[in-house]
């Protein structure tokens, strides 16, 4: 028996000294680190990310992996969760570049996650391409290896307050209500002087701490000051409690917006029919207008990525494809893994992706359009874009009694 | 002015459901000395409960409090039998050591169980309101307000005017004497506890009515619930009430009077000064 036993050992050992040339073969792979959120508060948008960056690995692979000089590389994934937590996180991307030795990095969700994490990315000079932070801050420092492909937070609300603008009856007094986080305090400080230059009158700005609850006063304060236009600026807990409870409040003011929640499916899903009238914004939508190398066009992408997670893909999933792709399209146009040709190639790099055209600014930012939308029966309505109206709003929202 | 009594009255109706999210924890923290951090997991179990209840099985969240609660309330007692009884005369760090863990495992296994999506608990009149001159009553929160006046009460009365209120209450001041009076203290703890606890869960399922559920909404819950029952003091359910009603309305006014940001400065810093000024709570006995 323990002679068996040990047989059985030796032969293991063995096995596994004849593995290491293949595993040693393996290590030609290119491997892409990041750490998102699958657990803690925001492990709900934080899937989109781990959900997009597997699949978008798969299909690449699938279609013969990334070619670097008439070579083909495998991709592969090297991902942690960091629960939701900054400190937790900047451990994890320190540990994917000093120990796991990674080649390339992908981001976390969230801008003060992308804030704390890319300053990893800069001190040991390997490129984050991230898609989940979109604060203004995270690019003015003049950090040379991160990129981002979120549309800049300050322009969030542009596109809506350009439309406010071309509405028939447009609103007179404006409400602005911002999260104190470095998302949507970037979101306020751009809003505030294109309201003003738009000649709105911004009768409440009022910031408040991320995770309330309770928007029961500020709710009150809107509807005494007979607000037209409220835009929150925050995070999708929060923005639902909103909306239920302006709804119990009966507070309908004629429009309001939210910078999150309004494109993903899962928001739709918690308030059911109070989610109608709701304007949002997105810079993607599953059109088959977007080309792809990849995946053909974005409403294929869509549909493979419904039928492989269950559920609709929106812009975070957008985005965190393109992040991939533009990290494979560096590499190629590099001719190279090494982090710092592959960081010049992605200073350069201009591709067409299933998410729109992808190009960085100098700081590193992408710029997109954000088109705004707005959830009207069933379904998210494009409502106006970079050429005007597509669709017809439904403005002013009518009554919570009246619906 | 119309302002101003809407204002107080969200205060008044935010301090209701506050009060009965505390009225467990001060219960268990008063009888068995346990500041349980887990509390604020057994309010989003109790969310998730009432939601199932609801969605599934389309029975109203607010008739189905009681079926929440009793489920609550066997997992409460279980738990106390077999893990939180090794700890009940152990050192204060010992148990805050084993709830924070118990918070965790709850937190996860939540996120398991039910992803980590958003729910809410949607009844078609959860969104409707009445009007009372220039204020308008979300019928919700007055549900819950008066849920959490009924538990309070009904909480107070038994305490004093039950035999197995007596016993808790006797266990609480002197352990050794109400020994030598028959009562078997483990099982008086286990019974505590799951009181404590099937009340936490109906506070969930009154939670999810008015605001969305998701498997983090613990941690800030239990902070909120060990406010108001400092506030309040840990003797008297009605001081519970009274911490809520004080706090939400401190909170609403805050909010606008110098703004949202600081609501909850203002309720920790409240906090703060009652433990300095009174730390036996605004009802509880002076030292």
């Amino acid at each position: 028996m323990s002679l068996n036993r040990s047989r059985l050992l030796f032969s293991l050992l063995a096995a596994c000294i004849a593995a290491a040339p293949a595993g040693a073969a393996l290590a030609q792979d290119v491997v892409l680190g990041a750490s998102v959120q699958l657990t803690g508060p925001v492990a709900n948008t934080g899937r989109y990310y781990r959900d997009a960056y597997q699949l978008a690995i798969d299909k690449i692979n699938a279609a013969g992996g990334v070619k670097i000089t008439g070579q083909s590389h495998k991709l592969a994934l090297k991902l942690y969760d960091n629960q939701s937590d900054v400190n937790l996180s900047v451990r994890q991307y320190t540990q994917l570049v000093s120990q796991d030795k990674v080649n390339l990095l992908l981001g976390p969700f969230a801008s003060n996650f992308a804030l704390a994490d890319s300053a990893v990315s800069e001190k040991y000079k390997v490129p984050m391409v991230q898609g989940g932070g979109a604060s203004d801050q995270i690019f003015a420092r003049n950090f040379k290896y991160v990129f981002g492909t979120l549309a800049p937070a300050s322009n969030y609300f542009g596109s809506t307050i350009d439309m406010l603008k071309a509405l028939k009856t447009p609103p007179k007094t404006v409400a602005l209500l911002y999260a104190d986080d470095a998302f949507d305090v970037s979101v306020a400080e751009g809003t505030r002087p294109m309201l003003k230059k738009a000649g709105f009158d911004v009768v409440m700005d009022e910031r408040y701490s991320s995770n309330t609850s309770d928007f029961n006063s500020l709710l009150s304060q809107i509807k005494s000051k007979n607000v037209d236009v409220v835009l929150v600026a925050g995070h999708e807990t929060e923005i639902l409690n909103f909306v239920r409870q302006a709804k119990s409040l009966a507070v309908a003011p004629k429009m309001y917006s939210f910078t999150v929640g309004v494109p993903s499916e899962d928001f739709r899903k918690a308030l059911g029919k109070d989610a109608d009238y709701a304007f949002g914004m997105t810079a993607w939508l599953p059109t088959p207008a977007l080309k792809d190398r990849w995946f053909g066009d974005a409403a294929q992408f869509a549909k493979e990525y419904k039928a492989k997670f269950g559920y609709d893909p929106d812009y975070h999933a957008a985005s965190g494809v393109a992040d991939v792709e533009a990290l494979v399209q560096a590499m190629e146009d590099a001719g190279s893994i090494e982090p710092q040709k592959v960081r010049d190639a992605l200073a350069k790099v201009k591709f067409d992706s299933l998410y729109g055209p992808i190009a960085f600014a100098a700081n590193g930012q992408i710029n997109l359009p954000q088109v705004v939308i707005q959830v009207q029966g069933d379904s998210l309505a494009e409502i106006y874009g970079a050429k005007g109206f597509v669709k017809q709003p439904k403005y002013p929202m009518p009554a919570w009694n009246a619906r | 002015m119309d302002l101003l009594a809407q204002i107080l009255v969200n205060g008044t109706l935010l301090g209701g459901l506050y009060a009965v999210m505390a009225l467990g924890l001060a219960l268990v923290w008063g009888v068995l000395n346990i500041v349980n951090l887990a509390h604020g997991a057994f309010i989003m179990l109790g969310a998730y409960v009432s939601w199932h209840l609801y969605t599934y099985l389309h029975i109203d969240p607010f008739l189905g409090l009681p079926i929440t609660a009793v489920v609550m309330f066997a997992l409460g007692y279980a738990l106390q039998r077999g893990l939180l009884n090794l700890i009940v005369r152990a050192p204060m760090f010992n148990t805050l050591l084993i709830t924070f863990g118990l918070e965790v495992v709850l937190t996860y296994l939540a996120q398991l169980a039910f992803s980590a999506d958003f729910r809410t608990i949607n009844p078609p009149y959860a969104g409707n309101s009445l009007q009372w001159g220039p204020v308008v009553l979300p019928v919700a929160r007055l549900g819950a307000f008066c849920m959490a006046i009924v538990l309070t009460l009904g909480m107070w009365l038994f305490l004093l005017h039950t035999r197995l209120g007596r016993a808790i209450r006797a266990t609480a001041q002197n352990l050794v004497a109400a020994r030598l009076y028959g009562v078997e203290p483990r099982h008086l703890y286990a019974v505590t506890f799951a009181i404590g606890i099937a009340l936490a869960g109906a506070a969930g399922g009154l939670y999810g009515t008015v605001s969305q559920i998701n498997p983090y909404i613990g941690a800030s819950l239990t902070a909120k619930s060990f406010a108001i029952a400092i506030i309040g003091g840990l003797d008297n359910p009605l001081g519970v009430i009274v911490g809520g009603l004080f706090l939400g309305i401190v909170e609403s006014l805050t909010t606008l009077y110098i703004g949202p940001t600081f609501a909850d400065v203002a309720s920790f810093g409240i906090l703060v000064l009652v433990l300095i000024v009174r730390p036996t709570g605004l009802l509880g006995k002076t030292a």
